[in-house]
């Protein structure tokens, strides 16, 4: 007859207090709430100026097609803030997430309670993911509803040249903010690296938009194609893919994979500088 | 972990190998996939040529990937950004998608990066869709025209249709070798390498990599005399060889869209089209002189007399539209005993607008043209 052993006492799995805590910072900051009111501005915009002058064909990516289906309008503004706001407001937060305690002097009470700084490091990470992940579905969201609000929803004329049934494009659209929240994580992989050398959270942002705005430089450089599919941008606008029929998953795999990299060797590089480093302030 | 606590400045060999591995692991893939000789059983040449000849293809879908470095001066000519207008293909790196599913049922689709441009056959319906411009137009074709296969389709560029063209070239100018089998879209192939004779020609080989069970060409790449690097190369990144689903197929123009419907000839019209093209081919045989043979020739065309400019369609200029006179007098002025004209070179050919009129082509040195406009 065998014995059943006592099941050890298991302790709570992963506490989430941590990275509540956190979260509030994130989320509850009115600087930030300022800068989300900014990114969610631009659908806005867009929207209101589409259908107070409604122009002809042309105009960047998606705009033509607005006035025919309000989904476009997600479209629309995140084709118009992948370049800049987008990358700058991921690159505040992650360029504050350890700085900006270095800088205002909680970093060292954070190390004061047993936390381990890996996990620390590894909330802050976190945050920075759900942040890229939420200012990109704030986008999307607010898009989808004043487009739908003045032109109205319906079936979506997707890149191929066919048609599909809303609650599609809806799914399509979902899959469009995934994709970008990948590829804006391993921006802010680079944040938090940059983030753990510096005690000026300013200093870090600014160096993050200096990588990003020069990786688009690299990005337009001819001479330069062999090194282009490797640079962090690169693959940005391959969320295209999810308006073609058939949808070719195949076809994001190069960049989901640079993504990776990156956020392995710069969270590696963060997890090193951070762990071993002097903490002061 | 103590180690690392001890020795703080070890950390560091963490990101430092993680790095390492993936520019190493990435590399290395590479360097594997690109050395890689599967085993096949010996075929010889002419067995390939046979097998391509007979190829039988049920269906197909795939994505070929273009990149072409003719090593063309850059020219004044209007390449939208990220569009995907066919045109943009004689350039850079391309994405195309093929569906093919018999002679019938073909799809082709130009990748932009967030646009495309579709051309799909259907039994007698062509069509062809560009999504930047939201346009789309349609063509029926005539019976005659249906049995054959239609030739508007930018397929030159796809693997199967280049190796068409160049195994066209196959003749005694040409040697022709199996070269080291080589793996494509993860499919085993063997690799005919084309070499001209003549050496004067720009061409130094072709090779046209061909799917060992399948017979299809796979991978089309041509490379200038002495260059390690192919100047044009189009392959397959990925092929599926099941027959695509017929919905793939259909297109039916979303609303909204301008479609410009092309008119079918009728019969009538299509043999007096022909009897035209007849008359100006023979006059153009009169105006155009062909030198030499194989891989060296070179076709001396002359231009009718030049039309004055009022000619000129009145959105000539309009966006896209580039005036081709702009682009011939942005190309470096040569001039001979043979005359005096603008000079287009390529890696792979060359080309020279004279001022009287004449322009001669080939996939020679300019010497040859200047020869040929001097004969």
């Amino acid at each position: 007859m065998s014995v059943r052993e006592a099941t050890p006492y298991v302790p709570k799995p992963v506490s989430t207090r941590f990275l509540r805590s956190e979260l509030m910072l994130i989320f509850g900051r009115r600087r930030n709430w300022a800068g989300m009111a900014a990114l969610a501005a631009i659908p806005i915009i867009i929207a209101v100026v589409m259908k107070l002058w409604p122009g002809g064909g042309g105009g960047p990516d998606f705009f033509n097609q607005i006035a025919n289906n309000g989904l476009f309008v997600s479209l629309a503004a995140l084709t118009a803030e992948l370049p800049l706001f987008l990358p700058l407001a991921v690159a505040a937060i992650a360029g504050d997430s350890v700085a900006g305690e270095a800088n205002t002097g909680t970093l060292r009470y954070l190390l004061a309670v047993p936390v381990d700084r890996t996990r620390l490091l590894a909330v802050k990470y976190l945050g920075v993911v759900i942040f890229a992940f939420a200012a990109v579905a704030l986008v999307a969201a607010t898009g989808m509803l004043i487009g739908l609000l003045l032109f109205g929803g319906g079936d979506v004329l997707l890149l191929s040249g066919s048609m599909v049934g809303f609650g599609e494009g809806v799914l399509r659209v979902l899959g469009v903010v995934l994709y970008l929240g990948v590829c804006l994580s391993a921006l802010g992989a680079i944040g938090v690296f940059v983030s753990t050398l510096t005690e000026q959270p300013i200093g870090a942002t600014i160096a993050i938009m200096v990588l990003t705005v020069l990786s688009f430089i690299l990005d337009q450089i001819e001479q330069l194609d062999w090194l282009q599919p490797y640079l962090l941008t690169h693959h940005w606008m391959d969320y295209g893919e999810f308006l073609r029929d058939p949808v070719d998953l195949g076809a994001l795999v190069p960049g989901l994979l640079v993504a990776a990299a990156y956020t392995g060797v710069f969270l590696a590089g963060a997890w090193a500088r951070f762990a071993g480093k002097d903490v002061s302030s | 972990m103590s180690l690392f606590t001890s020795r703080p400045a070890l950390r560091w060999l963490v990101p430092s190998a993680v790095a390492v591995a993936v520019i190493g692991g990435g590399a290395a893939l590479g360097t594997v996939a690109a050395s890689a000789e599967p085993e096949l059983p010996d075929r010889s040449a002419a067995q390939l040529l046979v097998d391509l000849q007979n190829a039988s293809l049920d269906g197909l879908s795939g994505t070929v990937r273009t990149t072409s470095d003719l090593g063309l001066p850059s020219l004044p000519a209007g390449a939208g950004a990220g569009g995907a207008g066919i045109g943009s293909l004689l350039s850079g790196s391309h994405q195309v998608r093929v569906w093919y599913a018999g002679e019938d049922k073909q799809r082709v689709a130009l990748i932009g990066t967030v646009g495309e441009s579709d051309i799909i056959r259907n039994g007698k319906d062509v069509w062809t869709w560009d999504s930047k411009t939201q346009t789309a137009t349609h063509r029926e074709l005539g019976d005659g025209e249906a049995a054959k296969p239609e030739r508007q389709l930018p397929g030159s560029l796809t693997p199967q249709e280049a190796a068409e063209q160049a195994l066209k070239a196959v003749d005694p100018t040409t040697v022709v070798e199996v070269g080291r089998n080589a793996r494509v879209a993860g499919r085993s192939a063997y690799e005919l390498v084309l070499k001209p004779k003549d050496t004067a020609s720009l061409i130094g080989s072709v090779k046209v990599a061909v799917d060992a069970t399948e017979h299809v060409p796979l991978r089309v790449l041509v490379y200038g005399k002495g260059a390690d690097e192919p100047a044009f190369r189009a392959e397959f990144t990925q092929v599926d060889f099941s027959r695509p689903d017929d919905a793939q197929f259909t297109f039916t123009p979303p609303p909204g869209t301008t479609v410009t419907e092309e008119a079918t000839p009728s019969a009538e019209e299509r043999a007096q089209a022909e009897a035209d093209a007849k008359e100006h081919a023979a006059q153009a045989k009169s105006e155009s002189k062909v030198v030499g043979t194989g891989w060296t020739t070179v076709v001396v065309i002359k231009q009718p007399a030049k039309q004055p400019s009022a000619e000129k369609p009145e959105d000539g200029r309009g966006r896209g539209g580039q005036d081709p006179a702009d682009i011939v007098s942005a190309l470096p002025q040569v001039s001979g005993d043979w005359g005096s004209g603008r000079l287009l070179k390529g890696k792979l050919f060359s080309a020279v607008v004279a001022d009287d009129g004449r322009i001669a082509f080939g996939a020679v040195a300019p010497e040859k043209l200047y020869e040929a406009l001097r004969g």
